[in-house]
């Protein structure tokens, strides 16, 4: 049974979508992640245009933030101020990134820059997974515990516009989070993430906030800068597929709380170890295309009026 | 059923009237073609009759071709280059008023030389001296040579092809009873919308004897048109109940799960 997407122009199979959405979401509940990183390029193997993956993903995103976000909410982990604040940078970063993304559309190289930014960002994700996750099994193996800081005093205390942010035990300058929040809004809008795999440790040894706090703060602040991405995707792009998004949606907000459950039951490393290869196995599919001579090195794109 | 009847009815008027000594006539399953949420592609019937002499068999060098025009829409053709191992999109030619689909078929093949004077068809013009480049508008960029003009050229209706959106065929009309013919055309999903030309041609001798054509339109409907229209016209709207879906099915798929943990 397949159905037509009515911005993307073309008919994909129902149960393909819901499966795509139902193990990007199982996966993204299983280890706290987004799942962005992985939708937008799963999308783009299936054959929905590139810009109508990106934007539509964003969109997705929102549903499955707002999902985690009202655990961590409910204990308290959330520093709504430290959000906020990342959230100005990200006002800005969306934006930028948008026109980034348009204009990259009507040269018609946002293929090429799309597949360049998933290669790294992939490569990066699986690399760092596979060592950490590693490492855990070999620390397990011998029986050692890992110590780790607590706080990190660096370069973003003694920058000037410092505030206060008491959930995070913080005084800090308001000038490192704006730079975080801007960059992660130009990923984003570009890429169709979250940004959560850099915002996380970002904020973690950059800002020094408290890990317990990290993960809620960054879900609060995703929610936003996707919600805002998804708008200036509309609104500029014209490629936010709300069809294509309600399937993902609904399978992947499912298919995120059974990944919950199933991360609770199962031991995390060799798992992740496996996510990792995955994640690997996508980034070397997008380094292939780039590099093995196409069968076709012509391609046709209808030229709509927007652009 | 009916409409077979009526084609039967013109076969025979057709014989009581001696001034015509040829005629075509044709019908075809539907005016409309619509998208909707089940949309994946449609086969479009056209048949008819054709006929000299309803007690002698057809003319054996009698043919008919089935010409299918769709709207005309601008294209950017992009063609990719090594740079340093990598495959990147270099050159591009922008192609303006070509037919977002093209379908030719005829019950025999036809050459070159009769395309060319009668001005059909865009897949055979495969030689740089039969592409009359003054019939296209087109924006060549940086391609200047002939060579590279001929390759783009190549280049739009393969792609076009390999999307199943220009074909041209010589073995997909059915003859019945030597006087009926019946054709199914396959329109795949991904058609642009709008205004569709069929053009008829029987073909005696290598001349064009008699023409037919008719419109049938592809058309959006239902929540697929409304969704369409109104991503255009409203884009922020759009936008703002795009995110209200996601906030409501994030929302309650949350709520709802914690409720399974607690019992």
């Amino acid at each position: 049974m397949s159905i037509y997407l009515p911005i993307a122009e073309l008919s994909v199979n129902i149960f393909l979508l819901l499966s795509l959405g139902g193990v990007v979401g199982f996966l993204s509940g299983m280890f706290g992640l987004g799942g962005g990183f992985l939708m937008t390029p799963l999308l783009i193997f299936i054959g929905i245009p590139t810009n109508v993956a990106v934007a539509t993903s964003a969109n997705q995103i929102v549903a499955s933030s707002i999902s985690g976000t009202l655990g961590h909410w409910r204990q308290g982990l959330v520093d709504f101020k430290m959000g906020g604040v990342l959230l100005i940078g990200a006002f800005f970063g969306s934006i930028l990134g948008v026109w980034i993304f348009s204009k990259l559309v009507a040269i018609g190289q946002i293929d090429t820059v799309i597949s360049i930014l998933y290669f790294a960002l992939l490569t990066g994700i699986g690399l760092s997974m596979l060592i950490e996750s590693s490492k855990v099994i070999r620390d397990r193996i011998r029986r050692k515990s890992v110590k780790q800081k607590i706080h990190y005093h660096n370069w973003a205390h003694r920058l000037p516009f410092k505030v206060r942010f008491y959930k995070s035990k913080l005084y800090i300058s308001i000038i490192p989070p704006i730079i975080i929040g801007f960059v992660i809004g130009i990923l984003s809008a570009t890429m169709g993430i979250g940004g959560a795999f850099i915002l996380i440790p970002a904020m973690i040894y950059f800002l020094g906030m408290p890990t317990s706090k990290v993960i809620g703060t960054s879900l609060f602040q995703i929610i936003f800068i996707t919600a805002l991405v998804t708008i200036l995707h509309a609104t500029t792009t014209f490629a936010v597929d709300a069809v294509l998004a309600f399937f993902l949606i609904l399978s992947s907000v499912i298919g995120a709380q059974v990944g919950v459950l199933a991360a609770n039951k199962l031991r995390g490393e060799e798992i992740r170890a496996l996510l990792a290869i995955i994640v690997l196995g996508v980034a070397t599919k997008i380094a292939l295309d780039l590099l093995v001579k196409p069968n076709e090195i012509f391609n046709l794109s209808v030229i709509r009026l927007v652009f | 059923m009916i409409r077979q009847l009526i084609i039967l009815f013109y076969i025979l008027i057709g014989a009581l009237t001696p001034s015509i000594s040829i005629a075509l006539v044709i019908g075809s399953d539907q005016e409309e073609i619509y998208i909707d949420a089940n949309f994946s592609g449609e086969e479009l019937l056209v048949f008819g009759a054709f006929y000299s002499d309803p007690s002698q068999s057809r003319d054996s060098k009698s043919d008919i071709l089935i010409e299918v025009v769709g709207p005309l829409e601008d294209v950017a053709l992009r063609k990719k280059d090594s740079y340093f191992g990598f495959w990147l999109n270099s050159k591009s030619v922008t192609f303006r008023d070509v037919p977002g689909f093209y379908y030719l078929s005829s019950t025999s093949e036809l050459t070159d030389e009769f395309l060319a004077t009668n001005q059909i068809g865009l897949l055979e013009k495969k030689k740089s001296e039969m592409i009359d480049w003054s019939s296209l508008t087109t924006d060549w960029g940086s391609v200047v040579n002939d060579k590279e003009k001929e390759e783009f050229y190549n280049a739009l209706i393969r792609t076009k092809q390999d999307d199943n959106l220009y074909k041209q065929v010589s073995d997909e009309i059915e003859i019945i009873d030597g006087n009926l013919f019946r054709s199914y055309i396959d329109i795949p999903n991904t058609v642009p919308v709008g205004e569709y030309n069929v053009n008829l041609h029987l073909i005696i001798d290598n001349e064009i004897s008699q023409e037919y054509s008719y419109n049938f339109m592809v058309t959006r409907v239902g929540i697929e048109e409304a969704i369409y229209s109104f991503s255009k016209n409203y884009p922020f709207f759009y936008g703002l109940i795009s995110l209200i879906i996601a906030i409501i099915i994030g929302w309650s798929g949350a709520e709802i799960f914690k409720r399974f943990r607690k019992v």
